[in-house]
């Protein structure tokens, strides 16, 4: 019947998001009845190094807001080309039109809301399919009524909305909540975005949301204005259903800086708005040619992800526990226990887009074929990359292509620099003082090299058309003598030790020194 | 008759006798198509509902509803009071009656300017952009969205009052302009409407809603081969939009083109029984066997068109049904469709009458004109 869109990115948007957000997706959630309704969250513009929003909160949604809530994630990279133009992190217009795009063709509603909206229908038990399902065709709007933070803070139970519902049902009477505050038209009232259901054929008609509104505020009015024309008239249900807002102004969200927020133009997108249609972007809204990644979080969860990537890989442990030590004088013992690592490695992937490839430049042939393993079984796609120049490597693994370096640079979406022993044996203890032999020593120069090039030319040997970074994951970086080589071309956190792994986008450093390094990894020196 | 009513009457009365017509102000409110009494009853019970006094608001409401039982703006204002009194039952009674209204009529045809799709009055628009309109006059949306309520409304000329308002402050708005075209067109100004239309497309020539107008405009006058050629114009820019292109093809009388488009609809919009009667007459016209889906049951106006069809209706039973203009229009023109297998002299007879007695609007109307102009060649 209806597809709720709404948009977001895993950050921190105003007071208590997780808490807000939680309780409305399963509110919203709750009032859905027929089996087409679905919630379509747009993750915007997250680090690829984080899982999307919903993802990060999945264990406080109830198990109906998993089944219908299906994630659009907008990476860092597709919103590149926006990002001169715009002071937002997230892009209001083109999440929308993007979940439009991609909406169930069967459902005859859409509904355009916030991440901390509860709707209530005044009729108990009637859903808001129920409601949509039989009102005609029109734009129908409802007034939004405020909640003060005390009481969806202290007093929500996140995976409680039938329970949550119902309070709202008591608090509006006795806290007189429910008070309208109308508009002018077109809007009719005020706060109208947390409720504007539209039928999904206007809303492909107008052609989306105006996606040359980037600098933030007044979309929902000038969706309103372009549908009070393209209707003739702004309808209410509010003898349907009320809508209660989470207030959440205790702490200012990244769009509001009081009287100095940038906005959008309200004489041009509200006051002098002539047409309901934007044929500018007749071809093009929601990006209809753009692959979008869905994520669920009721199917291929990245936990069943990563533990049927491990369990292909990894033998469960025999012992209790096994140690190895950060004391100094163990600095140049480059052993590593693989099994233990391989978890943190893989960790460093999940977030990143299964088609993602990735170069393998490392010492230790296992660890390759391991990661290979995990890598296939956590369902990635894109090829593993290892240059020719890196001896003792497999060449005849399914998913694996070797080529020369210089070829797989611009290939490549991610990269792994592994240093490690080339003779260490599965067998050997860790970190006992073994110092490199030989042809340890040779391996580990070529993985050098190729580490100090690839950081010091990831700009200009990016896949074509890409704008942002890669990302650079170290593994046995840390507390060795490598860890200063590593952390020189790459800005990374401080890990803990026991991770074995590092992870960062090439650093850009401007003294004299970071430019020495960039000229010596250039020119291979 | 009310104060109000008497005044109103008495006002007009002194207009006509002095033969002068005031120019109405940008932001002065003119009652519409509920009639002036119930509107300005309407108008005071609002203003009373927003002072506190719900009982007052509903006693007015339930007078003017009572001058004009169509008047879901007032019914459902009477819902808000009640709702407000604490009498949700009543309330949501009177909401779904208001709903009930606005769906009782016929949609405009969707091949047509977004406007014109709309259907029923509109005063409680009126009466919210007429408000706006006394703070924010420079504005293009709410000249543009009370003139577009007028038009809907049945009154082009305060609609084109608006748009040539909108116009002199906006002079290069194509938007104003085409709706300027719409209302004169609505006017019987058929060539100026031309002229305006002409200007729209000579900047925008994919501009599908103007190309539609400007084929009205040029049947009306007779421009048969240019009315046809922007209605083709218009078929070539409507992928995706199936009821659109339909409506076009049929006023083109092609129904070879409009088939599948029909066919479609059909399937996709059971809500619509105008779809089967167009889809059939597309069958009757092309001399292919009519199937019994999509027959509507009842005593509904599309159901004695289809039965017309069907041949379980008479000519006289259909006439003596068409209670409007536009009804006789479509009864003469199926009655030509029938007419037609074995009679052509007889169908022609009919479409003529169509002709003679449609509004140029109608997709019956060019499809007559378009028969006729076939037949005769």
């Amino acid at each position: 019947m209806f597809s709720v869109i709404i948009y977001g990115r895993n950050d921190t948007h105003g007071y208590n998001l997780h808490k807000r957000a939680a309780i409305s997706f399963n509110a919203l959630a709750e009032v859905m009845s027929d089996p087409d309704d679905e919630i379509l969250f747009v993750d915007y513009n997250t680090p690829d190094d984080h899982p999307t929003f919903p993802e990060a909160i999945h264990d406080t949604l109830t198990e109906k807001a998993k089944k219908v809530i299906r994630i659009l994630r907008i990476r860092p990279e597709q919103h590149a080309h926006l990002k001169s133009k715009t002071h937002l992190v997230a892009l209001e217009a083109q999440s929308r039109n993007v979940a439009l795009r991609r909406s169930n063709p069967r459902n005859r509603w859409v509904l355009y809301t916030n991440t901390d909206m509860l709707l209530v229908s005044r009729t108990p038990g009637e859903s808001l399919s129920d409601i949509l399902g039989s009102v005609p065709d029109g734009f129908y709007q409802i007034p939004r009524f405020e909640l003060p933070e005390m009481l969806w803070e202290a007093a929500f139970d996140r995976r409680d909305p039938a329970g949550n519902l119902e309070k709202l049902r008591d608090w509006s009477v006795r806290y007189h909540l429910n008070q309208v505050v109308h508009n002018f038209m077109p809007m009719k009232y005020d706060a109208l975005g947390d409720f504007q259901a539209a039928l999904r054929e206007d809303m492909f008609a107008i052609h989306g949301f105006d996606e040359s509104m980037l600098l933030g505020w007044h979309c929902d009015s000038n969706l309103a204005a372009r549908l009070a024309l393209y209707r003739g008239r702004v309808d209410t249900l509010i003898d349907k259903v009320f809508g209660y807002h989470c207030d959440h102004t205790r702490v200012a969200a990244a769009n509001n800086k009081g009287r100095q927020t940038r906005m959008n133009d309200q004489d041009q997108y509200i006051w002098n708005v002539s047409t309901p249609y934007v044929p500018e972007q007749a071809d093009n809204w929601g990006w209809p040619d753009v692959e979008i990644e869905e994520v669920r979080l009721d199917r291929e969860t990245s936990y069943q992800r990563f533990t049927a990537g491990l369990d292909a890989a990894l033998k469960p442990a025999k012992v209790p526990y096994t140690s190895t030590s950060l004391e100094w004088f163990l600095y140049d013992d480059l052993t590593y226990d693989i099994d233990h690592t391989l978890p943190f490695v893989a960790d460093q992937m999940l977030t990143y887009p299964r088609s993602t490839s990735v170069m393998i430049v490392a010492t230790r042939k296992e660890f390759v074929e391991r990661f290979l393993t995990a890598w296939r079984a956590m369902g990635f796609t894109g090829p593993i990359l290892v240059p020719n120049e890196c001896e003792g490597l497999p060449s005849d693994l399914e998913g694996l292509e070797r080529g020369a370096f210089e070829d797989l640079l611009p290939r490549a979406e991610m990269f792994i620099f592994e240093f490690g022993l080339a003779t260490q044996s599965p067998e050997e203890p860790i970190r006992i003082g073994r110092q490199a032999g030989p042809l340890d020593a040779r391996r580990l120069k070529v993985v050098t090299k190729l580490f100090r090039q690839a950081t010091s030319t990831e700009a200009e040997t990016r896949p074509p058309g890409r704008r942002t970074p890669r990302r650079f994951v170290g593994v046995n970086v840390i507390y060795n003598r490598f860890w200063p080589l590593f952390t020189d071309y790459v800005g990374a956190n401080i890990n803990p030790f026991c991770s074995q792994v590092l992870a960062g986008l090439p650093r850009v450093d401007p003294s004299l020194r970071g430019k020495v390094l960039r000229f010596r990894g250039r020119r291979a020196i | 008759m009310s104060n109000s009513g008497m005044l109103l009457r008495l006002s007009g009365s002194l207009r006509e006798v002095l033969g002068t017509r005031r120019r109405q102000s940008a932001d002065e409110w003119v009652a519409g198509s509920n009639g002036g009494e119930a509107e300005h009853l309407f108008l005071r019970a609002t203003a009373l509902f927003r002072t506190g006094d719900a009982e007052t608001a509903i006693r007015l409401l339930r007078q003017a509803i009572a001058i004009s039982p169509a008047f879901s703006d007032a019914i459902e204002a009477e819902g808000e009071a009640l709702d407000m009194s604490g009498d949700t039952a009543a309330a949501s009674a009177r909401y779904e009656q208001a709903r009930k209204l606005r769906q009782a009529g016929r949609a405009g045809a969707p091949d047509r300017h977004f406007v014109l799709r709309q259907q029923g009055s509109h005063t409680a628009e009126i009466v919210a952009y007429t408000r706006v309109l006394k703070s924010l006059k420079k504005f293009a949306l709410p000249h543009l969205a009370r003139g577009n309520a007028y038009l809907a409304d049945g009154q082009p000329d305060l609609a084109l009052a608006d748009y040539e308002r909108t116009l002199k402050l906006h002079p290069n708005s194509l938007d104003a302009l085409a709706l300027k075209g719409e209302a004169l067109s609505a006017l019987g100004q058929y060539a100026a409407a031309i002229e305006a239309l002409d200007r729209v497309l000579a900047a925008r020539a994919k501009d599908a809603e103007a190309l539609n107008a400007r084929g009205i405009a040029h049947m009306a006058l007779g421009h048969i081969d240019q009315a046809n050629a922007d209605w083709r114009q218009q078929l070539g820019l409507l992928g995706g939009r199936p009821s659109a292109a339909a409506y076009v093809a049929l006023r083109l009388a092609d129904y070879d083109a409009a088939l599948p488009h029909l066919e479609m609809m059909v399937r996709n919009d059971r809500r619509d029984p105008y779809w089967t009667v167009y889809l059939r007459t597309a069958l009757l016209r092309l001399g292919r066997p009519l199937s019994s889906d999509g027959i509507v049951d009842g005593d509904s106006w599309v159901a004695s068109l289809l039965a017309l069809q069907s041949g379980a209706a008479s000519e006289s039973e259909l006439l003596g049904r068409a209670d409007t203009a536009g009804r006789r229009a479509e009864a003469l023109f199926q009655l030509g469709v029938a007419a037609h297998g074995r009679d052509r002299s007889a169908a022609r007879s009919y479409w003529q009458q169509v002709v003679d007695i449609g509004l140029p609007t109608l997709v019956e109307y060019a499809a007559a004109r378009n028969e006729l102009a076939r037949s005769a060649s």
